[in-house]
C-alpha cells in the first residue's frame, strides 16, 4: 500500500479484491447468523478489542450531554422559580406524612431485597455504547463473561426489564432491547396468578419506543393505565419483574384478540446504569416417552 | 503515517456513532463510518478504499444488532462504486459530493436492510421514514465534515498552503528582479 498503484495495477486486482471482499463478508454473515456454537467469536473479538476507548468515549459523551441538558434547564429556571416558591410552601404540609411513609417504605425494602437477593445474583453494569445503526436497538454494557455473563440472561433496571444478553465478551455483553422487533418475552396483565390476560410482548421497533402485546383474548377486559408484568414462560426473564404500563388499546371481540401497546417502564432511551440478572430457567421435566403397561396390553 | 491516519478516522467514526445518540437522539440518523469510506473511496485509489469499506462495515456491524457482514459488504459496494465512477468522472468537488453521498447512503442502507431481512433478520421499520431521515442527516454532516476536511486537514490543503508559501515568495522575487532589470537597463 506504501508504494503508488498504477492504474494498470488497480484495474486487474480491484475485481478480485471485491469479489474475496464480498465472499468474505458473505461468510461472516454465515457464520453470525448461527448463534449457537462460536459463531460470534469475531463480534466479540472486535467488541473486546475496542472496548477501552468505547469506555472513555462513553463517559466524555455522558458529561456532554449532561452539560448540555444543564444548560437547556437553566434558561427556563426563571419562569420555574415562581412556580416552585407556591409549590414548595404546599410541599412543606406533606412532607411530615412522607417521613412517616418512608421509613415504612425503607423497611418494606428492605425485606424485598433481602428476599430478592436470594432469589438469584445481579451483576451490576454500565452502558457504553449504543446501536450504531439505525435500523437496530442494541447498547453494549462494561461487563462479560468474566463477571458470570452468558448469552440468553435477562437484563434489568429498578423500573423494569431491559432486555437480554445476545452476545459476550469477556468484557463486554451486548443486550438487544426490548423494543427491537426481534425482541420477545411473555407477560401478564396485572399479576401472575390472579389475572388470566396473558400475551407474548413484541418490540415495535420505532422512534416512539413502544412495545406490543398480542394474543390478548378480546374477552378479558384491559384497560389503559394496567400494569404489565412477565410470566416467566419464555423462559428468559424471571416471573413477577415490570414490563410496563398500557398505553393505549384497541378492543377485540369474541374472534379477535386485543390490539394493545405497552410503554417500557425501563428508561431505554437514556440507559446509564443496568444490571444482569444470573438466572438460568428451571429445568422443564422431561415429557413420558414410554407407553404405559396398559397402552403396551392394549397392542 | 497514512495508515495510522486511516485506523484513527475508521475507530473515531464508529466511537462516535455508537456515543452520539446520547448527546441528543436523531444523531443516531448520520453515518459517520460511511462518510469515512465516503472520504477514501473518492481519493480514487480503488483497493485502499475496498479494504477501509470492508473493514468499516465490519467493526460498525460488530457493534450493532446487525448481522456481522451485512454493513461490511454494503460498504464494499459503495467503495468500490464510488472509487470505479471518481476514477472515470472526477466527482470530487464540494457541489457533486451532496449526490455522491445520497447515493451512497440510499445503496449502503438498502443493501445492509435487505441482506438482514434475506438472512431472517427483523428491523426496525418504517423503512422509507427512516431511510429518507439517514440520506438528509448524512448528507448533511458528510457535506460538511468532507469540505472541513478538504479545507483544513488533507494533502491538499497543506500541498496549497505549500503553493500559496511559494507563490508569495516568487512574486516577491520577481518583483525584485524587474526591479533590478529596470536599473541595470537605466545605467545601460
Amino acid at each position: 500500500m506504501m508504494l503508488a498503484r498504477t492504474q494498470l495495477e488497480m484495474k486487474q486486482r480491484a475485481p478480485w479484491l471485491l469479489v474475496g471482499l464480498l465472499f468474505l463478508n458473505i461468510v461472516l454473515m454465515g457464520v453470525d447468523a448461527n448463534r449457537k456454537g462460536g459463531g460470534q467469536i469475531v463480534r466479540v473479538f472486535i467488541q473486546a478489542v475496542i472496548s477501552p476507548v468505547q469506555r472513555v468515549a462513553s463517559a466524555i459523551t455522558g458529561t456532554i450531554g449532561g452539560g448540555l441538558q444543564g444548560f437547556s434547564k437553566a434558561r427556563s429556571a426563571g419562569t420555574e422559580n415562581e412556580q416552585l416558591r407556591q409549590r414548595v410552601a404546599q410541599l412543606e404540609a406533606e412532607a411530615s406524612d412522607a417521613r412517616l411513609t418512608k421509613a415504612e417504605n425503607e423497611r418494606l425494602k428492605a425485606l424485598l431485597d433481602f428476599k430478592n437477593s436470594k432469589q438469584f445474583e445481579t451483576v451490576p453494569a454500565q452502558v457504553i455504547s449504543r446501536d450504531t445503526t439505525a435500523w437496530f436497538n442494541s447498547v453494549i454494557i462494561n461487563r462479560g463473561s468474566s463477571s458470570g455473563i452468558k448469552d440468553g440472561m435477562p437484563v434489568v433496571t429498578p423500573e423494569g426489564i431491559v432486555g437480554r444478553v445476545i452476545a459476550t465478551s469477556p468484557w463486554t455483553s451486548q443486550i438487544m432491547l426490548l423494543t427491537d422487533e426481534r425482541s420477545a418475552a411473555g407477560g401478564v396483565i396485572g399479576q401472575l396468578g390472579t389475572s388470566e390476560s396473558f400475551g407474548a410482548i413484541r418490540g415495535l421497533g420505532g422512534d416512539k419506543g413502544l412495545i406490543e402485546m398480542k394474543y390478548v383474548s378480546g374477552l378479558v377486559p384491559v384497560n389503559v393505565g394496567d400494569v404489565v408484568t412477565t410470566t416467566g414462560q419464555d423462559r428468559i426473564y424471571p416471573p413477577g419483574l415490570k414490563i410496563g404500563e398500557v398505553i393505549e388499546v384497541i378492543q377485540g371481540s369474541a374472534s379477535t384478540a386485543h390490539t394493545i401497546r405497552i410503554k417500557p417502564s425501563a428508561r431505554l432511551n437514556s440507559l446509564s446504569e443496568v444490571a444482569v440478572l444470573i438466572y438460568r430457567a428451571p429445568e422443564q421435566p422431561q415429557m413420558q416417552q414410554t407407553l404405559t403397561e396398559q397402552e403396551k396390553v392394549n397392542r | 503515517m497514512r495508515q495510522f491516519k486511516i485506523f484513527v478516522a475508521v475507530v473515531l467514526a464508529i466511537i462516535l456513532q455508537a456515543n452520539l445518540q446520547t448527546i441528543w437522539d436523531p444523531l443516531k440518523f448520520v453515518n459517520l463510518p460511511l462518510i469515512v469510506v465516503v472520504y477514501f473511496a473518492l481519493q480514487r485509489d480503488m483497493i485502499e478504499a475496498l479494504i477501509i469499506g470492508a473493514v468499516t462495515g465490519i467493526a460498525a456491524d460488530a457493534f450493532s444488532g446487525s448481522l456481522l457482514g451485512a454493513g461490511g459488504f454494503a460498504k464494499t459496494v459503495v467503495a468500490f462504486a464510488i472509487a470505479f465512477t471518481a476514477s472515470k468522472v472526477n466527482i470530487d468537488n464540494p457541489l457533486l459530493r451532496i449526490p455522491v453521498l445520497a447515493g451512497a447512503v440510499l445503496v449502503n442502507e438498502s443493501v445492509q436492510v435487505g441482506l438482514n431481512k434475506l438472512l431472517g433478520q427483523s428491523v426496525n421499520g418504517p423503512f422509507i421514514v427512516r431511510l429518507a431521515n439517514t440520506v438528509i442527516a448524512t448528507m448533511v454532516a458528510g457535506t460538511v465534515l468532507l469540505f472541513v476536511i478538504e479545507q483544513f486537514f488533507s494533502d491538499k490543503a497543506l500541498l496549497r498552503r505549500q503553493f500559496a508559501q511559494r507563490r508569495k515568495l516568487a512574486r516577491r522575487n520577481v518583483v525584485n528582479i524587474s526591479r533590478k532589470n529596470l536599473r541595470f537597463g537605466k545605467r545601460r
